[in-house]
């Protein structure tokens, strides 16, 4: 369903975030990306719906190629894939139904829109993701008032609205703890298993790949440094863990975080 | 341990006894040529500053003395406390620093900092001195005071008065001239009427020591009055202005007999006849007497007082909306992550915010002085310096509001495939509002606050009511003003904490 080829992000500054980077993602996987801090997850995911504009490079999301799309048409890619964020990036201050509501803007009228309003089936659409993902109740609340596992599945709930057909996730458990990471993993699974939704997703912590990843990409100053499945990645040798990580990390044991 | 061989090692630069030396001359020198650098500076300057406070102080108290000693002996006189205290405080700073001086010189040991207490006494002593604080007063004339404050405190009777019935007569007078005298008028049955004799005059006037020079006498005969009522006299000059004159210090006023009748001889005021007074001069005298008939009005400071506080509160509004409007552009010039692209746009940026803080510094009552001078005086004065001062308030607020924004939001509803238009409005819109709101009724809320004292510089408002009061002595009329003040600060202190609270 997407096929990077040789995508390449050179920042204004110079900085070279990506470097030729090419991998293909099939429909129904559970991608992970892992690198250390800086070595280009979050360009690589930003530059999937041209959040980031890539430099150089093909991103072909069923069978158009995102990259080559001038910002106009950028609406309707965009709103097939949705995304979640390591700091939820709520509006705050709006309702929680405000914020799940706001998934939908890409499908409804712009003007319209600008007043405020949603369609009654929209809004019914929308408790019924809240309910599923088990928050219905807090629907009226500010963002900011929940905790930070149920803010994750507010960001997930506006994800879903989009009906997306991609996910990206960039480390959407890094600011929660380890019981709240697995739930929030375990709903972006099962809605993968379920619905199907192809998912990628960076991460931090060794052992929540081993767990959830179907497959593993490792990104090091900008370069595929490993391909691998899941299972791969338990039986990962320390060469290949220092060639993702840098020669100074040292291995951390499943369940354990690395730094 | 370290820090002990460390001490050792560091020698004082020269012996205590010259450290001494050096400070007998100089107070602190010593210390500052012994490497107690900061020390040093610090004593010199506040011994010499404080030793010329006190011979300043010393001149103004025995001024006019000449000589050092007459100076002294005649401060002595006046305020011997404070010659005395400072004098000795002064001697015990000197020779204080002076062992200080040996002591610092002596070893590296602990700097002690009782010294500059005695300082900061003494610089303290001579505050008191020179802001002429007189504690005494605060009780000695609160007794005075205490008439007025009580008609500030509670002036309501002076808010109402009461429907009045006026019955009055009048009779001409010719002014300082005997060419033309107005006729005796025409008696009417059944209505008060007044005759004057003569119907001409002198009024009284100053000499050139200011001694008052009677005018002349005035035979007053009035009939048709209520009987045995009080009836005031009064007095019209040429261009209308009425005044009771005064005979002996008190307001002339007969009373009628059981006829309605009276009869009294009247000396003709002192009033000064106006520049532009040509011809003859017919001054009017009349008889008058009140009665109120019961039913009650707003008096006219009260209505005076409503009318002003309602237009304070709309100046603070209106300068509250024209700060809104043209604030709204000049914060997007002067938040930094707008305009951080090129060395242009930064330089924008200073430039903007240098210019907003020096507005802001700049208290909205001088504002209001130089809007007075620029549109004249009146409430739209004061609704320029408020603006003004509004502006780069706001500007300065809601510029911070948008450098707070958080990019999240914005990305996570870009990346939904939100056109332009709606990512404002649902990820900036919602962000900004909070903010703006609360910034924009705590603004109103000041500007209201500010506009109640405006009036004092001529900028309109309730300020310029309440100082007039004041000036005319009129205590209860300044209170009814106070107390709209009072109230209507609380209750919109209130009100936009309320709404602030909401919205933070
Ligand atoms: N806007 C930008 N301008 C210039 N350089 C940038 C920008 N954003 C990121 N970079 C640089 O690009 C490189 C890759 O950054 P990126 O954020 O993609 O890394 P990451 O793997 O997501 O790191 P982390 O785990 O810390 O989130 C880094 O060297 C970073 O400093
Ligand atoms: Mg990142």
């Amino acid at each position: 369903m997407l096929e990077i080829k040789n995508l390449t992000k050179v920042y204004d500054d110079g900085t070279v975030a990506l470097k030729n980077v090419s991998f293909d993602v099939q429909d129904g996987e559970f991608l992970v990306v892992i690198g250390l801090s800086g070595s280009g997850k979050s360009t690589l995911l930003r530059c999937i719906n041209r959040l980031i504009d890539p430099t150089e490079g093909q991103i072909i999301f069923n069978g158009e190629d995102v990259a080559a799309l001038p910002q106009s048409d950028l609406r309707h890619v965009r709103r097939k894939i949705g995304m979640v964020f390591q700091h939820f990036n709520l509006v705050k201050r709006s309702s929680v139904l405000t914020n799940v509501l706001a998934g939908r803007l890409g499908y409804i009228n712009p003007y319209k829109s600008l007043a405020g309003n949603f369609p009654p089936s929209i809004r019914k659409r929308a408790l019924e993701v809240l309910d599923h993902l088990g928050i219905a109740n807090q629907a009226k609340k500010r963002a900011d008032e929940l905790s930070g596992g149920q803010q994750q599945r507010v960001g997930i709930a506006r994800a879903l609205m989009q009906d997306p057909e991609l996910i990206l996730a960039d480390e959407p458990v890094a600011s929660l703890d380890p019981v709240l990471a697995h739930s929030i993993l375990g709903t972006l699974e099962s809605l993968n298993q379920e619905t199907g939704i192809t998912v990628i997703c960076s991460l931090h912590y060794l052992d929540l790949v081993q767990r959830y990843a179907t497959r593993v990409i490792g990104l090091r100053s900008g370069e595929i440094v490993y391909r691998g499945t899941g299972k791969d990645i338990r039986q990962m040798t320390d060469e290949e863990f220092k060639d993702i990580y840098g020669e100074e990390a040292v291995r951390v044991s499943a369940g354990k975080r690395e730094e | 341990m370290s820090a002990a061989t460390k001490t050792k090692e560091k020698k004082p630069l020269i012996s205590p006894v010259l450290s001494l030396i050096l400070s007998i001359p100089v107070p602190g020198l010593g210390q500052l040529v012994s490497g107690k650098i900061r020390r040093g500076l610090l004593l010199i300057g506040s011994f010499a500053t404080l030793a010329f406070l006190y011979w300043w102080r010393l001149k103004a108290i025995g001024h006019r003395q000449t000589t050092l000693i007459d100076i002294f002996k005649k401060a002595l006189q006046l305020n011997g406390l404070f010659t005395v205290l400072l004098l000795i405080g002064l001697a015990g700073l000197y020779a204080w620093i002076l062992v200080d001086a040996f002591k610092q010189a002596k070893k590296s040991r602990p700097e002690g900092t009782g010294i500059f207490f005695l300082i900061l006494f003494l610089f303290f002593a001579v505050g008191w001195q020179i802001s002429q604080i007189e504690m005494g007063k605060l009780t000695s004339r609160f007794s005075e005071a205490w008439v007025p404050l009580k008609k500030i405190l509670w002036p309501w009777d002076a808010a109402i008065t009461y429907e009045k019935d006026v019955f009055e007569a009048a009779a001409q007078i010719l002014v300082d001239s005997d060419e033309a005298p107005p006729p005796v008028p025409e008696q009417k049955e059944g209505e008060p009427y007044l005759v004057a004799n003569p119907t001409y005059g002198n009024l009284s006037r100053l000499d050139e020591n200011n001694k008052v020079i009677p005018g002349s006498r005035i035979n007053l005969k009035g009939s048709g009055f209520k009987p045995e009522t009080l009836t005031q006299i009064w007095w019209a000059d040429s261009i209308g202005n009425e005044f009771r004159p005064r005979q002996e210090g008190q307001y002339v006023t007969v009373i009628t007999d059981k006829d309605g009748a009276f009869e009294y001889d009247l000396i003709m005021p002192y009033r000064l006849t106006p520049p532009s007074a040509v011809g003859l001069q017919y001054h009017e005298v009349m008889a008058r007497q009140i009665f109120e008939k019961g039913r009650a009005l707003p008096s006219e400071p009260l209505i005076l007082t409503v009318d002003l506080i309602i237009e304070t509160i709309f100046m603070g509004m209106m300068a509250t909306f024209f700060g809104i409007i043209l604030s709204i552009p000049v914060s997007f010039l002067a938040a930094r992550n707008l305009m951080s692209s090129s060395w242009i746009t930064v330089t924008i940026y200073y430039v903007t915010r240098t210019i907003l803080n020096i507005i802001r510094s700049i208290e909205p009552l001088i504002w209001a002085l130089i809007a007075v001078v620029w549109v004249g005086l009146g409430p739209f004065a004061g609704i320029v310096a408020l603006t003004i001062h509004s502006v780069a308030a706001l500007a300065k607020l809601y510029s911070e509001a948008i450098e707070n924004i958080d990019p999240g939001p914005i990305e996570a509803i870009q990346a939904t495939g939100a056109t332009k238009l709606q990512v404002i409005r649902y990820a900036v819109v919602p962000q900004m509002i909070p903010p703006f709101v609360s910034f924009t009724i705590y603004r109103w809320d000041i500007n209201v606050r500010m506009s109640t004292v405006i009036g004092m510089v001529g900028g309109g408002g309730i300020g310029f009511l309440l100082v007039q009061y004041i000036r005319l002595l009129d205590y209860k009329s300044a209170g009814i003003a106070v107390w709209f003040i009072a109230v209507t600060v609380s209750i919109l202190d209130y009100v936009s904490a309320n709404i602030r609270k909401r919205f933070i």
